[in-house]
């Protein structure tokens, strides 16, 4: 059922103050776009008859939500944004680019290499090829950079391979989202310690399908629509056994938790979104109510960490760093900003002088802060410190898994 | 979240001056952010009092301030918590590399910018505008593209405010600006950050600059602090003075940043996005805050609480029925001369203040919000900034005082 409050109705409450033109970080970075105020806002107000009719550099927003972030009157720009692009490709599906096409699939990628014997060894191989031989940017994909190479086992079959204790009474079922899945999938298996040392069975449903952020970003909206029904369909239906859906993904809870209603407004969605909790969110509760599992970490090893946008959007401030501060991690937070990456939209081969553009604030705090690890919640967001800089990095999980492991 | 000593609720001036303060009080202090604040709408210069009740320009803040209504603000503030506070905000932008000039014994001069002249108190050393009064020359830098700064008009009326014994040249610097967009002082600064803008820009003026001259600028002098300030003013040998600006203005985002700097070297926690949405109460004291997160509240603790959510201007304080104004968050009394006939002066810019700009919560000396009968409605919670009643920062140019001097206050209670 359609909800009265849409967010799409929100740019009336625009005053035109500007804050978010302050603060977007690709308008700082690209003289060519013409910021959040005027291809939000005033846009979407400015009600074209012609439906197709289009703000050019539009395209150029990452959806990183910083002028959410910083909205005083509750204009939800950056979906403004994500659904004037979409109405745009829907008039122009020919418009769509070839890495478009790649970069906002990559789960059907992903799910096709599974079932070809050796088709991930072989696909990591391929793309080693292709960077070597510079086809990526034939391809619209940023030739600098080298893509995340698949696992050659993903977390799904993993997770079955676990032996979970017996007896664990409590349960989470696990939105792991693609990044998790198919390429980092150590993050997972972490996360599976930590709940389980909590007394938590984890739980997965394959019937799961990529939360659907790439597919807004890129313009194609009735598919991330059908994504959303899925996942909403599953969420609710363990919020009715009371199985709380946890996501490691800042990116995936946000859309899980707010993105979906903003952008389809549909009451099943704002009830599945109570049911969601990002990890660390959901840690911070237990240990509000004495239930956190106890563990001090004595080690000077000093740690960087890093807020993704989409977790800052999230209005809870930084639980990661908060509770590995509480028992004893060495964390600071870097306080960057944006890291530029915003998903696919670094990999793009015409945004990956703005994207980087974007990072060197954090890169260079990262350099300067001697520290250990870079730690961070966001998938690609580790992906773009370890390419401008040479850090290494981490999802907080896994920091408190080593700690319980101790 | 574990219990803080002090929640502040709200991130304008007056949120960040009440952490900052509690913070050096040795408190555990988070700050409830939303929004920016007027950072990017004001010019970041603290007007303590620019005009007085019948509208006469006030040549000593310190005085004019001992003479006000006992309705403002000020009376409740006092002048010693005024003066305090004036030294602990310049000692902590000087920490921050980007000192304030200024005193409560005199005003500071600003060149608007359309090139009239205004008083404030308290300004980066870039803005000193009283530079103008000796030079025998002014130099306006216009920049080519730049959207809504008119270095012509500036010249003419700036002639007119200081007379046409003087001579006033104008520059147009040209950015070499590629981009599809209108330029902002924003960009001209992002641009002077850079090696490459900075020595272009230093090329294109040099010629103009010299002894006896004073080179003005709009706000594009970096967006780092007095940085580039201090670099230009000594390549060119000549006093540089930017005017006020056309939001976002850069010089309310530096002070921003500056104070955001020193926040996190407190350790002060920031919650962004978090609004304040319900207290919790118990007796007469409150003991949370329930706020932000999309999808569900996140709780608050605390002993004590300070609200500087902006008042009428920035959701602080709402009026759904007229004459039914309430502050959000606690629900505390608000007080306003709710007549129609007399909430707004239909005229504009007249000589008389606002009612509804007057309209904030009543407290009393301590700054806590007290009902008609002057009793204490919440013992552990403290009013600041344009949330408080009693004053109209527009007509009297006091906003950034207020805020920062009711901050201070409520921080030391
Ligand atoms: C255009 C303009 C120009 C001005 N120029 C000057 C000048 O040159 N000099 C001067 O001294 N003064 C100036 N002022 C006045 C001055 O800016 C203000 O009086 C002063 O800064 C107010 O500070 P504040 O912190 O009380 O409020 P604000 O700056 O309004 O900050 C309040 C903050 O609280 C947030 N908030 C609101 N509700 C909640 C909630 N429920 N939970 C969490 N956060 C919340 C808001 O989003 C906002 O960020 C100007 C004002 C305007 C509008
Ligand atoms: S989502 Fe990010 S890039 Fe897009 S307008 Fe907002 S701040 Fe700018
Ligand atoms: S911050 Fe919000 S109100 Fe201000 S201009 Fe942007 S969208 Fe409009």
């Amino acid at each position: 059922m359609e909800l009265e409050e849409r967010a799409r109705d929100s740019a009336d409450n625009c005053i035109a103050c500007t804050s978010c033109v302050a603060v977007c970080p690709v308008t700082k970075a690209n003289p060519d776009y013409r910021g959040p105020k005027l291809v939000g806002p005033a846009h979407n107000r400015m009600h074209f008859s012609d439906e197709s009719d289009y703000e050019d550099s539009l395209k150029l927003c990452s959806n990183c939500k910083n002028c959410d972030i910083t909205c005083p009157n509750g204009v939800s720009v950056a979906t403004l944004n994500m659904l004037e692009r979409a109405k745009y490709y829907k008039a122009h599906p020919e418009k769509h680019t070839q890495a478009d096409q790649m970069l906002s699939h990559n789960f059907q990628m992903a799910d096709m290499l599974k079932s070809i014997p050796f088709g991930r060894t072989c696909a990591n191989i391929g793309m080693s090829i292709g960077e070597a031989m510079g086809m990526m940017g034939a391809m619209g994909i940023a030739p600098q950079r080298k893509s995340p190479r698949f696992a050659t086992k993903y977390f799904r079959e993993m997770y079955k391979e676990i032996k979970q204790p017996e007896g664990l009474t409590k349960e989470v079922l696990f939105f792991p989202g693609c990044f998790i899945d198919v390429n980092d999938p150590e993050v997972g298996v972490a996360f599976v310690k930590v709940m389980n040392a909590n007394g938590y069975k984890v739980l997965m449903d394959d019937r799961f399908k990529c939360c659907g952020s790439p597919l807004v970003v890129g313009g194609y909206l009735d598919e991330a629509r059908s994504h959303a029904d899925n996942n909403v369909a599953i969420i609710n239906e363990y919020a009715a056994k009371n199985i709380p859906v946890i996501a490691c993904c800042t990116s995936c809870s946000l859309m899980l938790k707010a993105e979906y209603t903003e952008l389809f407004a549909q009451e099943e969605m704002a009830q599945a979104a109570k049911n969601v909790y990002d990890a660390f969110e959901f840690l911070t509760i237990l240990a509000e109510k004495g239930e956190l599992k106890k563990v001090h970490v004595s080690s000077d090893k000093k740690f960087i960490y890093h807020a993704p946008c989409h977790l800052r959007a999230q209005g809870m401030g930084m639980p990661a760093v908060d509770l590995l501060k509480e028992i004893g991690v060495n964390i600071d937070s870097a306080d960057a900003g944006c890291c530029g990456m915003s998903g696919s939209y670094g990999f793009h081969k015409e945004n990956y002088e703005t994207s980087m553009k974007i990072g060197s604030e954090l890169f260079d705090k990262i350099n300067a802060s001697g520290a250990h690890k870079v730690v961070c919640d966001c998938g690609t967001c580790r992906e773009q410190i370890k390419h401008g800089t040479n850090a290494k990095t981490t999802h907080p999980i896994q920091v408190l898994a080593k700690a319980y492991e101790q | 979240m574990s219990k803080s000593d002090v929640v502040v609720i709200g991130n304008g001036f007056a949120g960040l001056m009440s952490a900052l303060v509690s913070a050096d009080q040795g408190k555990k202090v988070t700050l409830l952010s939303y929004g920016a604040g007027t950072f990017p709408l004001n010019s970041g210069v603290i007007d303590v009092l620019g005009y007085d009740d019948s509208g006469k320009a006030v040549a000593n803040p310190a005085q004019a301030v001992s003479a006000v209504a006992d309705e403002h603000p000020y009376k409740k503030i006092g002048t010693q918590a005024l003066e305090e506070s004036v030294k602990f905000f310049q000692d902590v932008v000087a920490a921050e590399g980007f000192p304030y000039v200024g005193s409560l014994n005199e005003q500071q001069w600003l060149v608007t910018g359309v090139g009239t002249l205004k008083p404030s108190c308290l300004v980066p050393e870039s803005m000193q505008g009283s530079k103008c009064f000796e030079a025998s020359e002014i130099v306006l830098v216009g920049i080519k593209g730049l959207k809504d700064y008119y270095v012509d008009m500036v010249a003419e009326n700036l002639a007119k405010e200081l007379g046409n014994d003087k001579k006033y040249t104008v520059v147009t610097v040209d950015p070499h600006y590629q981009g599809a967009r209108d330029l902002t002082t924003k960009d001209v600064a992002a641009w002077m950050d850079t090696e490459a803008g900075y020595a272009d820009f230093v090329s294109q003026v040099k010629g103009n600059a010299g002894a006896g001259k004073v080179i003005l600028v709009p706000q594009i002098l970096g967006l780092k602090g007095n940085v580039v300030y201090k670099k230009i003013v000594a390549e060119l040998g000549c006093p540089v003075v930017e005017t006020t600006a056309m939001p976002p203005s850069v010089n309310g985002l530096r002070l921003r940043d500056v104070l955001l700097s020193a926040l996190k070297k407190k350790g002060i926690t920031v919650i962004e996005n978090a609004k304040a949405e319900e207290a919790v109460i118990e007796g007469s004291k409150a003991v949370a805050i329930k706020a932000g997160g999309e999808v569900r509240l996140q709780t608050y603790n605390a002993d004590k609480f300070i609200v500087a959510t902006g008042g009428f201007y920035s959701g602080g304080i709402t009026m759904r029925d007229f004459g039914e104004a309430k502050e959000v968050v606690f629900g505390l009394p608000v007080e306003c001369d709710c007549v129609e006939e007399r909430w707004v002066n239909k005229q504009l810019f007249s000589d008389k203040k606002q009612t509804f700009a007057k309209t904030g919560v009543r407290v009393d000396a301590t700054l806590r919000g007290v009902n008609e009968s002057g009793n204490v409605v919440l013992e552990n919670v403290y009013v600041a900034g344009r949330n408080l009643s009693g004053y109209d920062f527009c007509f009297e140019h006091s906003g950034n005082g207020v805020a920062l001097a009711s901050a201070y206050k409520a921080a030391k209670a």
